[in-house]
């Protein structure tokens, strides 16, 4: 098995390699590539449309591509975004299942949908009528998110089964019996399905790739994900991470993504002013082997947008969220400390404001 | 209700009587009174009297909603109130415009302004000095009726000619 | 599709890639999604420094925890499931104690009193850091004036936590109301902002509306009928004592507001069924017209630099609200969405503007940029009315009248953002609250 693991990990690496240096590889970092690509995609839906139907099978409930709707506020467009971003895309299989239980679990929050369809639509004259129900006085104030202009997130929070969603629920729920919409501000976006595969590989191929191209990417893609997938789970039974060099494969995108959402989980923006919610900062922190963060070492590396003092309350919301949902050590695999070692978490609030 | 009514009315009797200041000192008093039952015995039936005025002929016209125009039943109601205050020329009077409650206070205080001076306009075209009429609005504060529904809210769009004694300096 | 899918993978890569090649730097990861719930806090009793000061250590700590909890920012743990105690207030604090019951933010504090004197000290702790928000604070005064110090103490806390200014230490004038609805009986009050200390202003011999305090809150404007017409009067607080404003016979005037100068009276005035907005120097009695179209131009209100005043007209044909320049001059209007649009009233912050909407039978309040852009609609009943602004602008309170005959008004306040709806406990029924600003 060693022998079969250390096999699979070479070829690994080396399928990595060729698929990073292969297709004319540039080195920008920036983790909003994520965004300008749900901007393309949004583009690309106008001709997407028909060929999509027939994949309307998809994980569409997602709530997604915050850009997509941005843009293109009217009604018709709502329904589409979801398509926009089929994360979970070439590996069809497993999402499907998936998805059913996260809308199942949905379904104890009955007035979400419709509110969030008008939510959306609102661009920011009309508010939807009330609804006709004479709610007592407490419950009214629901009506409120309706003119929200950041209404894209608002959609996210019905789909996210995440437990700080059912919190606000039950704040709302004093309140909020009968009412109509309700839930004020977004809660955390459900955790992405950790998917293993697209990987690099498959996707350095595609940048070089023309359109006959894409159809045989997709292809290789299923076998190339199956070996990444493999080759990964086999590393990380292996090694005792080496505490020189980097040791191991690079973090995967399912590890990266649940250790952002495990940080999202505890990242409390409801207290902050408006001006510390226009506030990114960069948080810096070293983990032990453990998992665990190192409190005196969380520091601010680097902040924008907002005040001194407005940075202040962000930082310290941040550090906050890190130290208690790392309290019990971020769940992350030990043979690739090093790579985890040090972190830097950039905190941006953009889509949890209310200005 | 009642004994505001009779308060008004012994007012402004006072006020026949020569006691002319009277009709301010009361200041919140309004006219709550309907139309319908006779008061003051026996006075209404005195075409002279301001029982008269406020009965047989009627006190008040209704508006429709956020509208201060004057409909034919108004008109015609206005024009015996103007042909009366023109034969009895010992009376003043102080015009009240009211909305109804939908509304928000300040602009339902505009609002009563205007019916009240609409009022006003119609008299003074039909002959009646302006000297003798003056008005005030008490938007949605003073209603007639209370309940929450049009049958209510119709009664309350209202301008009613409250009588007072002569003019006063 | 395909062509979809790759745009999708290249953003993967991407991402995955810069992972990969941070060749020993650190890990980089994006946090944009985060929750928002209110943020468990502790305020254990202020420890006394005698028998006598138990009670009002007590009180104190009370008064600063619901002032907390009252946001909605924040939900207090209660005593009984504190775990540590703080008997002491100089001695360090046990963080594993308070991060045991998940409070993330501890109130400590410390009273003490001598005859009528009473000191107050706190500290306010980020407990899973273990680091200390801002520095050891203490207000004294007289004993008589406890909850004050608590707002005040409330107000640093939250201003530490959040980042912007609290709103606490602060005060109501308002409306009382009594009686059925056909003979409502009014009396002006002013109240802490959280419905203690309710004092009378006037009787209810009168009607009486819409007080509005001065940039200092030491003086309320508000228009009463006392001759029979509606006249505008200012109110010295602390004194208790009233004048009536400069007007012509035969007009009315209403809806008035300070400049931020606190000298300049805005106001509408009515003749002849036309209402309009005039200016008025409080001392010399002076006027300025600042409107003169032949609709209802009402409820002004300035920006917080005084260069402009929202309004509302009918000029349209329909309630809607406007902006025009401190002198007069063009009105631009800002509300575009269905319905009515009345009571504009400028934020703090100058950066919303607060208004009442009907619309299809109900009422809402609702903010708005400037510009009109970004209606948010916060509430919805029969009746909303008549918003005014917290101090630190995050707050909004209003009235609310239920339906019927027997229809009472409340007063309730709502953040900005929709969410902690409440209702402010007041003696019997209370409408038009108008909020001071933070007291010194």
């Amino acid at each position: 098995m060693q022998t079969g693991t250390k096999i699979s990990a070479v070829a690994h690496g080396l399928l990595l390699s060729w698929a990073f240096l292969g297709g004319a590889f540039r080195s920008d970092p920036l983790p909003f590539e994520v965004q300008d690509v749900t901007m393309i995609s949004a583009e690309e839906f106008d001709r997407i449309a028909g060929r999509s139907a027939a994949s309307e099978a998809q994980p569409a409930p997602e709530p997604t591509a915050e850009p997509a709707v941005e843009q293109r506020p009217d009604p018709v467009s709502e329904s589409v975004p979801p398509k926009a971003r089929p994360e979970p895309t070439p590996p069809p299989p497993p999402p499907a299942p998936e998805i059913t239980p996260e809308i199942a679990a949905l379904v104890p929050e009955p007035p979400s949908p419709p509110q969030r369809a008008s939510e959306r639509i609102a661009p920011e004259p009309v508010a939807p009528p009330p609804p006709e129900a004479r709610p007592d006085p407490v419950e009214r104030e629901q009506v409120t998110p309706e003119a929200q202009a950041d209404t894209p997130q608002e959609a996210q929070d019905a789909t996210a089964p995440e437990e700080a969603a059912a919190e606000i629920v039950t704040e709302a729920e004093e309140t909020a019996v009968l009412a109509p919409t309700r839930s004020p501000r977004p809660a955390a976006r459900p955790p992405r399905r950790p998917t293993p595969a697209p990987e690099t590989a498959p996707a350095s191929e595609t940048e070089t790739a023309t359109d006959t191209a894409t159809e045989t990417a997709a292809k290789t893609e299923d076998a190339v994900t199956a070996a990444l997938t493999e080759a990964m789970a086999g590393a990380r039974d292996a090694t005792p991470a080496a505490p020189a060099a980097p040791s191991g494969p690079p973090m995967s995108a399912g590890e990266k993504e649940a250790l952002r959402v495990a940080v999202s989980s505890c990242w409390n923006v409801g207290s902050l002013s408006s001006d510390a919610l226009a506030t990114t900062v960069v948080v810096a922190v070293s983990l032990s082997q453990d998992g665990k963060p190192q409190g005196e070492t969380i520091r601010m590396a680097s902040h924008s947008g907002g005040s001194e003092a407005a940075a202040k309350q962000a930082f310290e919301a941040a550090r906050r969220a890190i130290i208690r949902c790392g309290a019990k050590g971020f769940d992350l695999p030990v043979a690739k400390y090093d790579h985890w070692r040090n972190i830097e978490m950039t905190f941006n609030p953009e889509r949890m404001r209310i200005k | 209700m009642k004994s505001i009514r009779t308060l008004i009315l012994a007012c402004t009797v006072a006020a026949v009587a020569g006691c002319s200041n009277s009709y301010l000192d009361d200041t919140n008093s309004v006219d709550l009174g309907g139309s319908g039952v006779g008061g003051a015995a026996g006075s209404s039936a005195d075409p002279r009297s301001p029982a008269y005025f406020q009965e047989a002929i009627g006190d008040r016209v209704l508006f429709a909603v956020d509208q201060s125009t004057l409909d034919d039943a108004g008109r015609v109601l206005l024009t015996a109130q103007a042909d009366w205050l023109m034969s009895n020329t010992d009376y003043t009077a102080v015009i009240e415009g009211h909305a109804d409650e939908q509304g928000t206070r300040e602009y339902n205080l505009a609002l009563g302004a205007r019916r009240a001076n609409a009022v006003r306009e119609y008299l003074v075209s039909r002959g009646v000095s302006g000297a003798r009429l003056k008005t005030v609005s008490f938007g949605k504060e003073r209603p007639l009726e209370i309940c929450s529904a049009e049958s209510c809210y119709a009664k309350n769009r209202r301008a009613v000619t409250v009588l007072a004694g002569g003019l006063t300096g | 599709m395909t062509r979809f899918l790759l745009c999708f993978l290249l953003g993967w890569a991407f991402v995955a890639h810069s992972a990969a090649a941070q060749d020993g730097g650190p890990l980089r990861i994006e946090i944009t999604e985060g929750v928002i719930e209110p943020m468990p806090f502790a305020v254990p009793d202020f420890v006394p420094d005698s028998p006598a000061a138990t009670e009002v250590a007590s009180q104190i700590a009370r008064v600063i925890a619901a002032d907390l909890a009252g946001t909605g920012l924040f939900r207090e743990i209660p005593a009984e499931a504190h775990i540590g105690r703080v008997s002491d207030f100089n001695a360090p604090i046990q963080f594993a104690d308070w991060k045991a019951i998940n409070a993330q933010a501890l109130v400590t504090g410390a009273v003490s009193s001598s005859g009528d004197r009473v000191t107050v000290r706190f500290r306010v702790w980020d407990v899973f850091s273990g680091a200390e928000l801002g520095n050891g604070l203490q207000f004294a005064g007289s004993r008589d004036g406890w909850r004050r110090m608590a707002h005040k103490v409330a107000d640093a806390v939250y201003s530490r936590i959040t980042g912007e200014g609290g709103y606490f230490d602060s005060r109501v004038a308002f409306v009382s109301e009594s009686g059925p609805k056909n003979d409502r009986k009014k009396r002006l009050a002013i109240m802490d902002y959280d419905g203690a200390n309710v004092q009378y202003l006037t009787d209810s011999a009168s009607i009486v509306l819409a007080p509005r305090f001065s940039p200092s809150g030491d003086r309320v404007l508000y228009t009463s009928f006392e001759t029979g017409f509606p006249r505008i009067y200012v109110l010295d607080v602390g004194k208790v004592q009233r004048r009536v404003l400069e007007s012509k016979e035969g007009t009315m005037s209403f809806a008035p507001r300070f400049a931020p100068d606190g000298q300049t009276v805005v106001f509408s005035l009515e003749q002849g069924g036309n209402t309009d907005i005039y200016i008025m120097d409080i001392t010399s009695g002076g006027t300025t017209r600042l409107t003169s179209s032949p609709s209802i131009d009402t409820a002004p209100s300035y920006s917080p630099d005084g260069s402009r005043i929202v309004f509302e007209s009918d000029r349209s044909g329909t309630q809607q609200l406007y902006i025009m320049p401190a002198s007069g001059g063009d009105a631009k209007r800002i509300s575009f969405g269905q319905g009515r649009y009345g009571t504009p009233v400028w934020s703090p912050r100058g950066d919303l503007v607060a208004f009442t909407k009907q619309n299809k039978g109900r009422f809402h309040i609702g903010v708005m940029r400037t510009d009109g852009r970004e209606e948010r609609l916060l509430t919805a009943s029969f009746l909303d009315e008549g918003p005014t602004w917290a101090p630190n602008g995050r707050v909004i309170m209003f009235a609310r009248e239920t339906k019927g005959a027997r229809g009472e008004t409340t007063l309730y306040t709502v953040d900005i953002t929709g969410r902690n709806l409440r209702p402010v406990r007041t003696p019997g029924g209370a409408s038009d609250p108008s909020w001071s600003p933070l007291q010194n």
